[in-house]
Parts: C-alpha cells; sequence; structure tokens
C-alpha cells in the first residue's frame, strides 16, 4: 500500500486539492482512494513479464479511444519516457494499430480495444488468439485486470470532473 | 428466496463460472495465493474466477481490496443503492453471471425485487421511483458515454439530495463493474444449472 506521502495519480491529474469537497469525499472513502493507487502501481511494475511498454501503450490505446484527455496526456507522457518511439505512439494514439506489423503486440492491442469500447465482445477464441501470439495464462490475466483497470479509471475520472464542476458551480 | 426471474437472457438464479484458461490448482497455492484468496472473498477457494486471477496475486489483492472498499464500507450511499448501480452497469455491458449475483444482493437490501424483472426486461422504463431512476440514469450515462458525462448527469442525484460521498459511491460502483464486468466477461463463462 502507498504511503500518505506519496502522489496520488487522479488527485496530480485533475489538480484536485484538500479545499474542495470532491478531495474531501476521496479523502473519507481513503482505502478506495489507496487501492486504486496501489492498483494502478502493481500494473504498470516493471518486474511483470508482460512488457511495460506494451501495457504503457494499451493503457494509451484505451485512453485515447475513450476520449479521456487527462489520461490519454498522462500515458502518453509515459509511453515516451519508457523509450516508446514517437511514431508507434502516433499509431496508437489516431487508431492505426492494423499498422503494427509484431504479431504479439498487434493481437494485445486488437483485444483492448474490442474489449474497452464493449465488455460483450469477450469469447474464448480471442483468449486462444493471445496465447497463439505467444502470451503466457499469466500475461493474459495481466493483460485482463489492465484492461478492467483502465475502465474503471477512465470513468472515475470522468465522474470526479463532474463532481467538482458540479462543486465549482454551485 | 426470492422468486425465480428471466428475461432476455438475464436470470437472478444463483450461477457458476466457469475460466476459459487453465487455473491456479487450490491445493499447490503458494502461502502469498493462500492468503490473497482468503482476503478476496469467502469462496474463493472454490472459484474458477479467483482461481484464474490468484496466477497475479498482488493485482488481485489490490484490487479485490478496492472492490471490497467499494461495496461493503460502512457510512455514506445504502449499500442497496449500490448494488442497484452495479445490476444496471452489469445490464448495460450485457454481463449475465454479475447481473445474477447483484440482482439477489440488491433484493437481500433492498427487500424490493420487482424492480429487478423490470432491469432485465428494458433498463430504461424499469425505475420504480425518482431515485432509482436517478441511480439508473447515472450508471448508465457513465457506462454508455463516458467522455460525454458532465456535471449535468450528477445533477440528477444532486435533486435526490446526494451528498457529496454519496455521489462518489455511486461513481465507485458504477466504475468498478466497468472492471468486473470485463473480467468475468472476457476470462470465462457464465454456467447455468442444469433445468
Amino acid at each position: 500500500m502507498q504511503s500518505a506521502e506519496s502522489s496520488d495519480l487522479i488527485d496530480t491529474l485533475l489538480d484536485l486539492k484538500p479545499d474542495s469537497k470532491t478531495w474531501q469525499a476521496r479523502q473519507f472513502r481513503e482505502k478506495v482512494k489507496n487501492g486504486t493507487q496501489a492498483s494502478y502501481e502493481a500494473l504498470f511494475a516493471p518486474e511483470l513479464h508482460l512488457p511495460l511498454k506494451d501495457r504503457w501503450l494499451v493503457a494509451l490505446y484505451a485512453s485515447s479511444l475513450m476520449k479521456a484527455p487527462e489520461l490519454t496526456a498522462h500515458y502518453t507522457e509515459q509511453a515516451l519516457l519508457a523509450g516508446i518511439e514517437e511514431k508507434l505512439v502516433q499509431i496508437v494514439t489516431e487508431d492505426h494499430v492494423e499498422d503494427i506489423v509484431k504479431c504479439e503486440l498487434n493481437s494485445v492491442l486488437q483485444f483492448t480495444k474490442k474489449l474497452i469500447l464493449d465488455p460483450i465482445e469477450g469469447n474464448e477464441e480471442a483468449l486462444l488468439t493471445l496465447k497463439e501470439s505467444g502470451l503466457s495464462t499469466q500475461d493474459v490475466v495481466v493483460l485482463g485486470q489492465l484492461i478492467g483497470f483502465l475502465a474503471y479509471q477512465i470513468r472515475l475520472v470522468a465522474g470526479l470532473k463532474a463532481m467538482r464542476k458540479l462543486e465549482d458551480a454551485a | 428466496m426470492s422468486d425465480v426471474i428471466k428475461a432476455n437472457g438475464f436470470t437472478n438464479q444463483t450461477l457458476g463460472w466457469k475460466a476459459w484458461l487453465d487455473v491456479v490448482d487450490a491445493n499447490a497455492a503458494t502461502p502469498e495465493q493462500n492468503k490473497v484468496l482468503e482476503a478476496s472473498h469467502p469462496q474463493a477457494k472454490t472459484s474458477d474466477y479467483y482461481l484464474l486471477l490468484v496466477h497475479e496475486p498482488h493485482i488481485l489483492d489490490q484490487r479485490s481490496y478496492t472492490y471490497n472498499a467499494i461495496m461493503y464500507a460502512p457510512g455514506g450511499l445504502n449499500r442497496a443503492d449500490r448494488e442497484l448501480g452495479a445490476l444496471a452497469v452489469s445490464r448495460v455491458n450485457g454481463c449475465v453471471y454479475c447481473a445474477s449475483v447483484h440482482a439477489q444482493r440488491f433484493e437481500q437490501l433492498a427487500k424490493r425485487n420487482e424492480i429487478v424483472r423490470d432491469v432485465f426486461e428494458d433498463l430504461a422504463t424499469a425505475a420504480k421511483n425518482e431515485r432509482d431512476a436517478a441511480v439508473i440514469e447515472v450508471a448508465t450515462a457513465l457506462t454508455r458515454d463516458v467522455s460525454g458525462f458532465d456535471a449535468d448527469q450528477l445533477q440528477v442525484l444532486k435533486d435526490q439530495e446526494f451528498n457529496e460521498v454519496e455521489m462518489l459511491d455511486l461513481i465507485h460502483s458504477v466504475s468498478v463493474f466497468g472492471w468486473a464486468n470485463r473480467l468475468m466477461q472476457n476470462l470465462g463463462e457464465p454456467v447455468f444449472p442444469a433445468q
């Protein structure tokens, strides 16, 4: 679990401060706040087998498909910091992932698009395709949790933004 | 035991769930995996869902901690409304397994079930009162159209006298079901009881 001193990604992205009621409501639900940040840190831990660069691209793709500006900016920054070339960042942001020739990354991103947009698209065949492209069961579990987390994070950020706007309008 | 309700492929019956990938053998789990299973759910050691996710125990641990804090923490929004939010999201996303579990939880907490059939039939007209309608409206909007979600959508909660913590509790419940539904729908499938 994160320490009290370490920074919270969502507070930083939305510039939420202790004087706002939205920040105070999050603080009242401190366990959720800490668990959200700790989930983020666990899913982007360098030591997981699924390559970290691929995970940043999954997050960038999901947030740009869902038109989540703060998270798209954050994951673009992380992708570039991780040393991913600008051209690839651009391909993913512009939704041209069919241009990616690397089989494993291609199937990871195709899977991401289907599931972030509509989870009912899930089927057994899609998992077998991932395994055939070289992912282990553990990798698929990480990917499934990552896409699920992103669906959560994107909605939470949108909800908190709306709360703050409502608060500011009052 | 409540009445069995079935409509549009949804049900409030107790369903099983089977993984599409190999799960961890509960008898061969590491001490860390055992600890995380125990903290996640009382029946985790016999559930394909948890035995699959525990391939990555640390991620499951943080996910369970977050989920349990959202759905079970005292204070704030009453738990029936959190469950109605979860049920509505599961209906929108077409998650038959999650819809069955959370229909049951809602019935137990709210002591009413007439809305469950109507949620399965047609979510948009299911609400029994203005408060139900506000919860369902926010759950639908945040699930279907995230980028269009705005303060206007939350005004319906304010009109029902939700305070900030109650609003946040509903946002958390709706958002975490975006996560839960995707795990349930994409890593395995529901198993229906024998007829």
